[in-house]
């Protein structure tokens, strides 16, 4: 787990020393790969985790006994699985500063990570409602018995066992993020896409570029998913198999 | 009955209904228990045992009638519901242990987020609780890693842990194999002779027979039989109760 961290952090930072070696055009641009492999990952982990608790928020407003908020969350999931990524990003970007408040100002960055937020987390809520399905009713109401608050309960027996079955399929939404943030791109936010087609669009040799952005992804997506492997091993605790 | 130093009542149902849409689970069912008493409900499938006892913590809500447990009554006022869940603990049949936690957190767990227990003094008392039940050594596996009996002594070491007055048990041995069966019995039978007051579903004749103050038989819904074990197994009232029992002493 720790291991698979400090793989993710090494490459992330060290890869601009072995990319400098390669001959043009990827050696003059190692930086700015580099740099774009960052903004890709900081937009992946940012956009994960918000999409993880919009998940579980919304996974819960799902099994809520409020038909309002039941109606609420089935209409956000229909709403972000019936309509393309693309889209979404480009509505975020263009409609949300129209909306906020004087003096508000988002960056380019902050509509891609909030406009991924929402997509993932959508794709999330199912998981995460799945594996609350999961937790035997018996559990929740032996914890009842006890005297837990629902809030209890949830945290300390229906949270931790329902992420433990959703943990494979939210990994999954995870490692789609990684190449899903791509197209943040398209609102000009320099992360590891751009920075390719900018580096083509100098040096004039797209297959070389490209090459070596897919390795930089594979290496990325590979991290990403040794990282939750190794998460999901340290919660597969007294279940069976 | 116990007429000299009469016992304190502890749990008072009053007139108790219950429908699930259309079906009548329970009907004006009445009783009064007395602290320190075991009763032992029986009775056949479907006749509202299981609902009876769930009412009494409020994992099934009645209609209508009353229920006072320790001088409060169960209603939707969510403070005294989190006082009657602190004195009113419960066994399952399918024992219902948390299976992410340990044996130990198991049965730490409410005594630390309900009672506000410092974690050394929670696992100090687990770790009591747990070497009454035989299973001290079990305390870092998980529910997986243990037989049903052990599960079912967890889950008893669990409810005592929250310190309760009364103990609930619906059919705590009716999930097991056979040879699991007088282990956990042995544990109640122990517990009976503790002072705790405990209602008792079960099918388990010869243990209702030995250890049981008191036997309710239910039948649809409705309290039919409300008398001592010697009575109850000599000398039924009922022609249902005549039936039961002969349907029971000749197996299923
Ligand atoms: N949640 C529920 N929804 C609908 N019907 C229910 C529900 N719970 C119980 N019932 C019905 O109420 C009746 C009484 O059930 P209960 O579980 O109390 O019986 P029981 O005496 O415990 O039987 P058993 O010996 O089989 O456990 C049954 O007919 C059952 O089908
Ligand atoms: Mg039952």
């Amino acid at each position: 787990m720790f291991a698979a961290m400090i793989g993710l952090l090494v490459v992330l930072w060290g890869m601009a020393i072995p990319l400098s070696a390669v001959p043009a055009p990827i050696g003059p641009a190692a930086e700015q790969f580099a740099d774009g492999a960052r903004v890709t990952v900081s937009l992946t982990l940012i956009s994960g985790s918000a999409g993880v608790l919009i998940g579980v928020l919304a996974g819960l407003g799902k099994l809520s006994p409020l038909r309002l908020l039941r109606w609420f969350c089935d209409g956000y999931v229909w709403l972000i699985r019936g309509t393309p990524l693309l889209l979404q990003i480009l509505f975020v970007w263009l409609a949300l500063p129209t909306i906020m408040p004087e003096g508000v100002e988002l960056s380019d960055f902050a509509c891609a990570a909030i406009a991924l937020s929402l997509n993932v987390g959508a794709y999330n809520t199912e998981c995460v409602r799945a594996g609350i399905l999961a937790v035997p009713a018996g559990q929740v109401e032996a914890a009842r018995a006890l005297g837990l608050t629902p809030l209890q309960t949830f945290l300390d027996v229906v949270l931790p066992q329902s992420m433990r079955v959703a943990l494979p399929a939210l990994a999954n939404n995870l490692a789609s993020l990684v190449k899903d943030s791509s197209l943040a791109y398209a609102i000009s936010v320099v992360e590891l896409t751009m920075v390719g087609y900018r580096v083509q669009a100098e040096s004039y040799q797209p297959i070389p570029v490209f090459i070596t952005i897919a390795v930089i992804y594979l290496i990325l997506t590979t991290a990403f998913t040794t990282l939750t492997a190794a998460l999901e091993a340290q919660l597969d605790v007294g279940q069976r198999r | 009955m116990d007429s000299a130093a009469a016992p304190r009542p502890i749990i008072d149902v009053r007139k108790v209904a219950k429908h699930f849409g259309s079906f009548h689970a329970l009907r004006d069912v009445s009783a009064t228990f007395h602290e320190g008493q075991v009763t032992a409900i029986v009775g056949p499938s479907g006749s509202g045992k299981s609902t009876f006892l769930r009412t009494l913590n409020r994992l099934e809500a009645h209609d209508s009638g009353e229920i006072v447990i320790d001088g409060m009554t169960l209603d939707d006022d969510v403070r005294n519901l989190a006082a009657i869940r602190r004195e009113v603990g419960m066994v399952f049949q399918s024992f219902n242990l948390f299976s992410h936690l340990t044996i130990l957190r198991n049965v730490t767990l409410a005594p630390i987020r309900v009672r506000r227990m410092s974690r050394e003094a929670a696992e100090a008392r687990a770790m009591a609780l747990l070497e009454r039940v035989g299973l001290k050594s079990q305390a870092a596996k998980y529910p997986v890693q243990l037989s049903g009996g052990q599960q079912q002594r967890v889950a008893i070491a669990r409810a005592l842990a929250m310190d309760p007055k009364v103990l609930l048990f619906d059919e705590p041995t009716s999930a097991l194999d056979p040879e699991m069966v007088n282990e956990v019995l042995a544990v109640m039978r122990e517990l009976a002779h503790s002072g705790i007051t405990m209602l008792v579903v079960t099918h388990e004749m010869g243990f209702a027979r030995e250890v049981a103050d008191r036997i309710l038989f239910f039948d649809e819904g409705a309290i039919l039989e409300d008398t001592s074990p010697a009575n109850f197994f000599s000398n039924p009232a009922h022609e249902r109760a005549r039936a039961f029992l002969s349907q029971v002493r000749h197996g299923y």
